[in-house]
């Protein structure tokens, strides 16, 4: 099993890469099996007036899960030169902390609309990040969401997801 | 030849005096824009565009190519200077301007760069213009097998010249492919791996 600790030039803890090969292999493997599964379903043969509209994705999968397979194998078994941290503790932890408030935002885009989603995006991201004073984080957090929408919306007609709020008010 | 008449007369009309303020008004406003990191010669012209609505054509072509080319030497003052590519192709300017300015010579590697996008330019120009009907000919015969083993070239030798194991290689240029066959086909009409979105309709175009 690859070692999930101090492997490596560098002694900081973090994530092998090692560990990131052998998950990155196995996702794309999936993904993979994936695109076969569809291209056979839409039909990988060859029909009358050449080939079907699955042949090409079927082989393009074929050929992906072979290639994931093989870093996979020689990631799991044939993997003496891989050595050394992929990213460190410290750096994961900062990386983390924009990509999952940025996942949270775009899920809750879905469910409150853009313009609220923003307001608490921007004013999150003043108070952990930026560390400001409450003084400018609400009415920077209020104005700008409120400016994009006045853009949008009402001068330019261009519609972006909406939510309950703005459902309330007429939009 | 027909082409050094065509070409006579086309200096004749580019060598007149507004003309070549026009030259200088676009090269200045190029390398304004080029030395601009993010602002490139494409987007340049495109925004200068409303300077030439009232210019007759001729004119306006003139200073929107001067723009053009003004904007990649300008690129090429930022990489030597700052290190910082004001385009996308001055990033190779980084690579040998940069250490020359910091070691005092920022003057010659300006000049050098400078003579080298003049000459090479210049031999770029003749070239399309004499050899560029005798290229059309040839590209005419051009069919499906020809343009199959152009990209099975491409491919291949993103494998074969490639720093990283070729089981990478290949996975990425797949994984390409792949999200390439997302949406409808175009021959038959399938939607392919869509999975019932209509978004996907159109595949993934980046």
């Amino acid at each position: 099993m690859p070692d999930n600790g101090s492997a490596g030039d560098d002694n900081q803890r973090g994530v092998s890469t090692k560990a990131v090969e052998i998950v990155v292999a196995a996702a794309i493997l999936m993904l993979g099996l994936v695109v076969m599964a569809d291209s056979h379903r839409v039909g990988a043969g060859w029909a009358s007036d050449g080939p079907q509209a699955g042949y090409f994705p079927f082989y393009i999968g074929l050929i992906l899960c072979g290639a994931s397979a093989w870093t996979l194998w020689r990631a799991l078994f044939a993997g003496q030169d891989i050595t050394g941290v992929f990213v460190s503790r410290e750096k994961l932890r900062l990386v983390l902390s924009v990509f999952i408030p940025s996942m949270i935002y775009v899920a809750a885009t879905y469910f409150i609309g853009i313009y609220v989603a923003s307001a608490l995006f921007i004013g999150a991201f003043m108070y952990w990040h930026g560390r400001f004073p409450w003084t400018k984080i609400i009415p920077v957090s209020l104005l700008v969401p409120v400016a994009v929408f006045l853009l949008f919306e009402v001068w330019f007609l261009v519609p972006l997801p909406k939510g309950p709020l703005e459902t309330l008010i007429g939009y | 030849m027909e082409e050094i008449n065509s070409l006579m007369q086309g200096f004749s009309v580019a060598l007149t005096y507004h003309n070549l303020l026009f030259m200088l008004v676009g090269i200045l406003l190029g390398v304004l824009i080029g030395v601009l990191p993010g602002l490139g010669g494409a987007n340049g012209v495109a925004i200068l565009l409303p300077l030439t609505f009232t210019m007759p054509p001729t004119s306006a072509i003139i200073m929107l190519s001067c723009i053009y080319w003004g904007a990649l030497f300008g690129g090429a003052i930022t990489s030597i200077l700052f290190n910082i590519p004001g385009e996308p192709w001055s990033v190779a300017t980084t690579f040998d301007g940069h250490p020359m300015a910091k070691a005092g010579r920022a003057g010659e590697a300006l000049t050098a760069a400078f003579t080298s996008s003049f000459i090479g330019a210049l031999i770029a120009v003749i070239m399309i213009t004499f050899l560029a009907p005798l290229v059309a000919k040839f590209s005419l015969k051009f069919g499906p097998p020809e343009f199959f083993a152009v990209q099975l070239l491409t491919f291949c030798s993103f494998v074969g010249l490639g720093k990283g194991h070729p089981a990478k290689t290949i996975t990425a240029m797949m994984l390409g492919f792949a999200l390439a066959a997302v949406g409808l086909d175009t021959v038959t009409g399938t939607l392919r791996m869509t999975f019932g979105t209509s978004e996907l309709l159109r595949g993934f175009d980046f």
